[in-house]
C-alpha cells in the first residue's frame, strides 16, 4: 500500500525535477547579452579569432537543448559548470556557501518551534483573554512584517543603540567557535524566525483548543492535575505531530526567505552569492544556485508529502 | 452606482471596528498614491514636494531634516523630501497589487473556472504545467526572471508579478468551481438545456468570485511584500524612482545619520500589509460562513 505510494510520488517528484531544471535553463538562458562579451578583456572584441576559439571551448554553438542535456547531465555528477566571470566552479561556491544558509534555516526552525510552543498553548488555555488576545495582535504584525524590515530594525535596535551585537558579517564555527558564530547567526535567525514562528503559534493554539475540549482532559482536571501538567503532558502531546510536520515544511520555505536575509546581514551565504551573480549576470552562477535552491524546495516539499501520507491514513487512499 | 454605494455602507458597517479602520486605512494610502501621481501629471501644481529635487544642493536646506513645517516627514541624506517619496514609492506598490489581483481575478479566475468545469486532459495538462511553475521558491523564480530582463520599470516589474501570481488564482478558482458545480442550480441549468458557455459565465463565475476575492486581499498584501524585498535587493523599478523598497535599501545605508526614510516606507509597508490580511481574513470567513449556509 505505502510501497505504491511511495512509487507515484517519486515518479512525479523526477518529472517536477526535470521541468524545474529546463525552466531553470531556459529562462536564464534568455538572457540578454552575449556571455562572451563578459569573459573578453576590455578591447578584446576586435580579436574575432579568439571569439571564435572561446566560442568553441565553451561550446556555445550546439542548439538549446544540446547544451541543456549537458548540463542537467553534468549537474547529476556534481558538476554545475564553471562561472564565466570568476572562473569559480558553480558547485564550489555552493560548498563553500551553504553551511551559512543552512545554518541559518535550522536555527531560525529551531527559534520558531521552541518559541512557539509555549506561545501557542497558553494562548488555547484561556482562550479571548489579555495573553491570547496579545499574541494574536502579535502574530498578525509579524506575519506582514517582511522579513528584511524586520533583520533592518534588528540591526538599528541591537546595533545602534545597544551596541550588543555585530551587525554584519559572519564567524564560522570552524574558526571561532560557537559563541562567537552565534553572536552574528542570531539576529538574522531571529528575522527570518518571525513569520513562521507566527504561524506556528496559530497553528499549536487551534490544534490546542480543539485537544482541551476532550473528554480525557476533563478527566484529568476531575482528578485535581495541575493546569500546567494537564496543558504540557496531556495536551499537547497529540498536537505535536502535526506541529513537526509543519515545522519540516517551513525549511523548505525557509530556504528561499535567506537570500534578502544574508544580504541585508551581509552574510556569506548562497542568497548573496545569487544575488552578485544576478548583478553580474553571471549566467552559469545563476543557472546553478536557482536549480540548487528549487532542487532542494522540491525534495523537502516532497518528503514532507509522504511524510504527511506515513502518518496520516487517510491521505494515503487518495 | 448608488446601489453599489448602498451595499458597501452596509458592508462597512458591519465590520468589526479594526477592520473598519484597515479599510479607512487603506482607501487613504490608495488616495495618496493617487494624488501623488496626479501631481507629477500636472506638472507638480499641487502641494506635493518634488520627489527627486535636493534643496541643499542650491543652499536651501540642509541634509536630513527631522520633521518641519516645511518637510512634515523630514528629509534624506540628499535633503529630498520624505513625504514625497513615500508617496510616491506608495503608487509603485499600488500597481504592482493593483495589476497581479486583476490578472489573478481576470485571467486566472476564467482559467481555473473553465479548467474546473470543463474537466478533462485540458485540465490535466494545465494544472501539471503550473504545478511546476508553484515548485519554485516565489522569491528565487522572481530573481532568475528579473535578471533576465534588463528594462526594470515599473511597467515590466508589474506585468512580471502579474503573470507570476496568475498560478494560485488558476488553482483556487478552480477548487471552488469543482464544488460549485455539482450543485443544484448548476444541474437545473444542464437539465433545461442551457449552454455551457453561459453557465460557466452565469452560475459557475459569479460564485467563485467572494472566494477569489478574498484571497486576491491577502494576495495583494502578500505581493506587497515581495515587491518591497524586490526593490530593496535593487532588482525592483530602478533609483531614483522612489519606492518603499528602495527607500529602505539607500536608507540602510545611512543609518547612522537617519531612521526616518527607513521608519516611513517601513510603517507603511507593514501597515498596509496588517490592513488588507486584516480585511481579507474578515472577508474570508464571511464567505465561508454564507457557502457553508447554503
Amino acid at each position: 500500500m505505502f510501497g505504491k505510494v511511495l512509487a507515484v510520488r517519486t515518479v512525479r517528484l523526477i518529472a517536477t525535477l526535470f521541468a524545474v531544471s529546463l525552466l531553470t535553463f531556459l529562462l536564464v538562458e534568455q538572457l540578454p547579452g552575449d556571455p562572451i562579451l563578459a569573459i573578453l578583456p576590455p578591447g578584446g572584441l576586435d580579436d574575432l579569432e579568439n571569439i571564435e576559439r572561446i566560442r568553441k571551448e565553451l561550446r556555445l554553438d550546439d542548439p538549446v537543448l544540446t547544451r541543456y542535456f549537458r548540463w542537467v547531465g553534468n549537474a547529476l555528477q556534481g558538476d554545475l559548470g564553471k562561472s564565466y566571470i570568476t572562473d569559480q566552479q558553480v558547485s564550489d561556491a555552493i560548498k563553500d556557501r551553504i553551511p551559512v544558509t543552512m545554518e541559518l534555516a535550522l536555527l531560525a526552525t529551531l527559534i520558531a518551534a521552541v518559541l512557539a510552543i509555549p506561545i501557542g498553548a497558553l494562548s488555547a488555555y484561556r482562550e479571548g483573554g489579555y495573553f491570547d488576545r496579545a499574541m494574536s495582535a502579535f502574530t498578525t504584525a509579524a506575519l506582514s512584517i517582511p522579513g528584511f524590515l524586520a533583520g533592518i530594525f534588528f540591526i538599528w535596535l541591537f546595533t545602534l543603540k545597544f551596541n550588543w551585537l555585530p551587525s554584519t558579517g559572519w564567524n564560522r564555527i570552524t574558526d571561532k567557535g560557537l559563541l562567537a558564530n552565534l553572536q552574528t547567526a542570531i539576529l538574522p535567525a531571529a528575522a527570518l524566525a518571525l513569520a513562521p514562528l507566527a504561524v506556528n503559534a496559530r497553528l499549536i493554539r487551534a490544534d490546542m483548543i480543539g485537544t482541551l475540549k476532550e473528554d480525557y482532559i476533563l478527566s484529568a482536571k476531575a482528578k485535581g492535575l495541575r493546569d500546567r501538567y494537564i496543558l504540557m503532558r496531556h495536551a499537547l502531546r497529540p498536537s505535536s505531530l502535526t506541529a513537526i510536520t509543519v515545522f519540516a515544511l517551513q525549511l523548505g520555505g525557509l530556504i528561499g526567505g535567506t537570500v534578502v536575509i544574508e544580504t541585508v546581514f551581509a552574510l556569506p551565504g548562497l542568497g548573496t552569492r545569487l544575488i552578485s551573480g544576478i548583478y553580474q549576470r553571471d549566467v552559469m552562477m545563476i543557472q546553478g544556485i536557482t536549480l540548487f535552491i528549487a532542487t532542494v524546495y522540491v525534495v523537502v516539499n516532497a518528503l514532507v508529502d509522504l511524510l504527511y501520507a506515513a502518518l496520516d491514513p487517510r491521505i494515503r487512499r487518495q | 452606482m448608488r446601489r453599489l454605494f448602498h451595499r458597501f455602507g452596509t458592508a462597512f458597517l458591519a465590520m468589526p471596528l479594526v477592520v473598519k479602520v484597515a479599510v479607512l486605512w487603506l482607501i487613504f494610502i490608495v488616495v495618496a498614491a493617487i494624488y501623488s501621481r496626479l501631481d507629477r501629471l500636472f506638472g507638480q501644481a499641487l502641494p506635493l514636494q518634488d520627489p527627486f529635487y535636493q534643496p541643499f544642493l542650491f543652499g536651501e536646506a540642509r541634509p536630513v531634516e527631522g520633521p518641519s513645517s516645511a518637510h512634515y516627514l523630514g528629509t534624506d541624506v540628499l535633503s529630498r523630501d520624505n513625504l514625497a517619496r513615500l508617496l510616491h514609492g506608495g503608487w509603485v506598490s499600488l500597481i504592482v497589487a493593483a495589476t497581479v489581483v486583476s490578472f489573478g481575478l481576470v485571467f486566472g479566475g476564467f482559467i481555473g473556472a473553465f479548467v474546473g468545469y470543463t474537466r478533462g486532459k485540458v485540465e490535466t495538462v494545465t494544472m501539471a504545467a503550473l504545478d511546476v511553475i508553484l515548485a519554485f521558491p516565489p522569491l528565487v523564480l522572481l530573481l532568475a526572471l528579473v535578471a533576465v530582463y534588463k528594462v526594470r520599470n515599473l511597467t515590466m516589474i508589474a506585468l512580471v508579478f502579474g503573470v507570476l501570481g496568475i498560478p494560485t488564482y488558476v488553482r483556487i478558482a478552480r477548487a471552488s468551481t469543482l464544488g460549485v458545480a455539482g450543485r443544484e442550480f448548476v444541474q437545473a441549468a444542464e437539465a433545461i438545456g442551457t449552454k455551457r458557455t453561459t453557465i460557466l459565465f452565469r452560475e459557475i463565475i459569479p460564485n467563485i468570485m467572494p472566494a477569489l476575492f478574498a484571497y486576491a486581499l491577502i494576495n495583494a498584501g502578500y505581493v506587497i511584500v515581495i515587491e518591497g524585498t524586490l526593490s530593496y535587493l535593487g532588482l525592483s523599478v530602478q533609483i531614483p524612482e522612489p519606492t518603499w523598497g528602495n527607500m529602505i535599501n539607500e536608507g540602510r545605508r545611512d543609518i547612522r545619520q537617519t531612521i526616518l526614510p527607513i521608519f516611513w516606507p517601513g510603517l507603511f509597508l507593514t501597515t498596509s500589509v496588517v490592513s488588507l490580511n486584516l480585511v481579507g481574513d474578515w472577508l474570508q470567513q464571511r464567505v465561508a460562513v454564507r457557502s457553508s449556509a447554503l
